[in-house]
């Protein structure tokens, strides 16, 4: 059974304005070991995706229209909201892409540390060490020292200082290490990172590529890995699909998509990439013309499908 | 040669100690001795890890912050004791565009009253009339690729990336002359970056606008930038025309900088996991 199985899925958010269409027949396997890269347009809904996985978008407003995700052969659409609240920092590890959601500023990055472990040791003490009978301090310590040992293990040093500390008193390589150490602390078997690298430098940003990659090779999870940037993919992923307005239109292995691409829409992508090594004329973005073939290639792809 | 639209001379910059509330924090030096000087027209880049200074340097260009040492200067006058009409009209000639678009954007305000909001404050300035406003939002978000259809949602509607386009067309509402980019395109794909890229480099024609210009992404400033200064811990290490400084650095952090950049190549990527 895959890790994760998305079939079909369709969802569609309401505004004022009405309903409108954001994830359009979604098709994702996800198996244990594997890095999946997705990548593709900018409100393509990448994001809905990730946060549709751990059903975090508020039922107000997301209203999914058809097709199922099933985690480990567990139905998530369908499963009641405390099953959900477990899988959550426990078997599903999230690092979002909007930052207000990630870090409290004003909480102290150990009392966020040991609040995340103890969510995820209702479910499963063993992370901590414990059975579950323990006193309220057995648990916190057993919290506290479980946070210390993981952001020692991630290269965070002197970690039982720095948990007294606040958000805005780490660097931002600092802060996106906390950021997947939380999402890790419940020992996840599948880690969905959104974006994790975006504001980092390069050299931080391959640290925590390492990170991620060290964390595939010990535990086996499996990982959803959301970029706009192709170098990442190629450096870490192990897959990669390609979400152009609400649709996969490309998947496959790195080794095969990235070296030659199909659909006309993963070309452009490749063909956006500013280089630092050769000046560069000019970079094609998409245009009206462009536009159009990559919309005429997805008719095409879909009229196959439904003949 | 013309005179510098943007010339840094000798900056230091230090934070005060100060005591918090868990003890005093030292006194620490983020800044010493930068020497810049921004042709108007020019695109200048910087570039250096997370940490070594680069946001503390344009809050003393945007005179939000006090040089320790040495000053600013913007066309010639310096950017802080100005007194308040004169920090209005700076404000309006120099505009910064932020990595972050959702702090940056107001949520419970339309996209249509985010951008007029600008045009209240310095419509004056620029000639344009109240009736005219709703014309210009719409002639800004066209520039950066969004539509009629987006003028009265609210920021929490639109992708990160389209967030980051309406925060461009906000900068530029006011018409600006130099405009200050802190990883502009770090949250949007490949494509609409190239998009916004080429508009960048097509206003900068049109307009006559000068860069200062904020990446990690070393592509993205090669592709922009005519000069480029790397900045590690507080100093500049070197400076000069991005073609040269990118293909024969000739200091060790450069070439660390240069070599960790992921190629899209998976050929050349020993960590990636095979399929
Ligand atoms: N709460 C919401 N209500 C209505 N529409 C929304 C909401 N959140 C997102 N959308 C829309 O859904 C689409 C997909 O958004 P999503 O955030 O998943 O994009 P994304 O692929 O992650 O983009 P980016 O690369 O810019 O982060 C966008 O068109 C966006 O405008
Ligand atoms: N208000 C402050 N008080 C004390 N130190 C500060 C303050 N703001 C920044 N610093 C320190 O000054 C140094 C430079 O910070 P700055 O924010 O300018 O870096 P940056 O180059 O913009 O980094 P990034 O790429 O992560 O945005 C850092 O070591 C930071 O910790
Ligand atoms: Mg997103
Ligand atoms: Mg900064």
């Amino acid at each position: 059974m895959a890790l994760l199985d998305i079939s079909d899925l369709h969802l569609s958010m309401r505004s004022f304005e009405g309903e409108t269409p954001i994830l359009k027949g979604i098709d994702l396997t996800v198996e244990r070991g594997q890095i999946w890269g997705v990548v593709g347009e900018t409100g393509s809904g990448k994001s809905l995706t990730g946060l549709t996985i751990s059903r975090l978008l508020p039922n107000t407003t997301a209203r999914y229209t058809g097709g199922q995700v099933l985690f480990d052969g567990k139905d998530v659409l369908r499963a009641g909201e405390r099953d959900m609240r477990a899988l959550r920092g426990g078997r599903i590890g999230m690092i979002f892409q909007d930052p207000t959601t990630n870090l409290n500023p004003s909480f102290r990055i150990g009392t966020q540390m040991v609040d995340a472990a103890l969510h995820a040791a209702r479910d499963k003490p063993a992370i901590l060490g414990l059975t579950g009978r323990e006193s309220r301090r057995a648990r916190r310590r057993a919290a506290w020292q479980a946070s210390v040992a993981l952001l020692e293990s991630f290269g965070l040093h002197d970690a039982e200082d720095r948990m007294a500390r606040f958000p805005h008193e780490f660097s931002g390589g600092m802060r996106q290490r906390v950021l997947i150490a939380m999402a890790m602390i419940g020992q996840p078997d599948l880690l969905i990172a959104d974006e994790p690298t975006t504001a980092l430098d390069v050299s931080v940003q391959s640290q925590i590529l390492r990170l991620i990659h060290r964390l595939v090779e010990e535990r086996n999870i499996g990982v959803m890995f959301i970029t706009h940037n192709l170098g990442v993919v190629a450096q870490l992923c192990s897959h990669v699909a390609v979400m152009y307005r609400g649709r996969i239109v490309e998947r496959g292995p790195v080794s095969k998509v990235l070296k030659a691409p199909e659909h006309i829409y993963t070309r452009a992508l490749m063909d956006a990439i500013p280089t630092a090594r050769a000046q560069m004329d000019t970079l094609r973005g998409i245009d009206w013309p462009l536009r159009d073939r990559i919309e005429a290639e997805i008719a095409a792809t879909a009229k196959e499908v439904t003949a | 040669m013309s005179k510098p639209l943007l010339k840094i001379e000798g900056l230091g910059h230090v934070y005060g100690a100060r005591r918090g509330l868990f003890g005093t924090s030292p006194a620490f030096r983020a800044l010493t001795g930068i020497d810049i000087s921004v042709a108007r027209g020019e695109s200048f880049g910087l570039v250096g890890e997370s940490g070594s200074g680069k946001t503390t340097l344009t809050r003393n260009i945007l005179g939000l912050e006090r040089p320790s040492e040495g000053h600013v200067l913007f066309d010639g006058h310096p950017v802080i004791d100005l007194g308040r009409g004169g920090e209005r009209r700076l404000r309006r000639r120099m505009q910064i565009v932020f990595q972050d678009p959702q702090a940056s954007l107001d949520p419970r305000m339309t996209i249509h009253d985010t951008i007029a909001e600008a045009l209240v404050i310095h419509g004056p300035d620029l000639g344009i009339a109240r009736s005219g406003y709703t014309r210009r939002v719409l002639d800004l978000l066209e520039a950066v690729g969004l539509g009629r259809e987006h003028l009265y949602r609210h920021p929490h509607e639109f992708s990160g990336g389209q967030r980051q386009r309406i925060n461009i067309a906000r900068a530029l509402a006011v018409e600006p002359e130099l405009l200050i980019l802190d990883e502009p395109t770090s949250a949007l794909d490949v494509s609409v970056q190239a998009d916004i890229l080429n508009l960048l480099q097509r206003l900068q024609k049109e307009l006559g606008l000068t860069y200062f210009f904020i990446s990690h992404d070393l592509g993205v400033i090669r592709y922009t930038c005519d000069r480029v200064a790397v900045i590690e811990r507080g100093r500049i290490v070197e400076q000069g025309p991005v073609a040269k400084i990118f293909d024969t650095p000739s200091q060790d952090y450069t070439r660390k900088l240069m070599d960790a950049i992921p190629d899209p190549d998976p050929d050349l990527s020993p960590l990636r996991r095979l399929a």
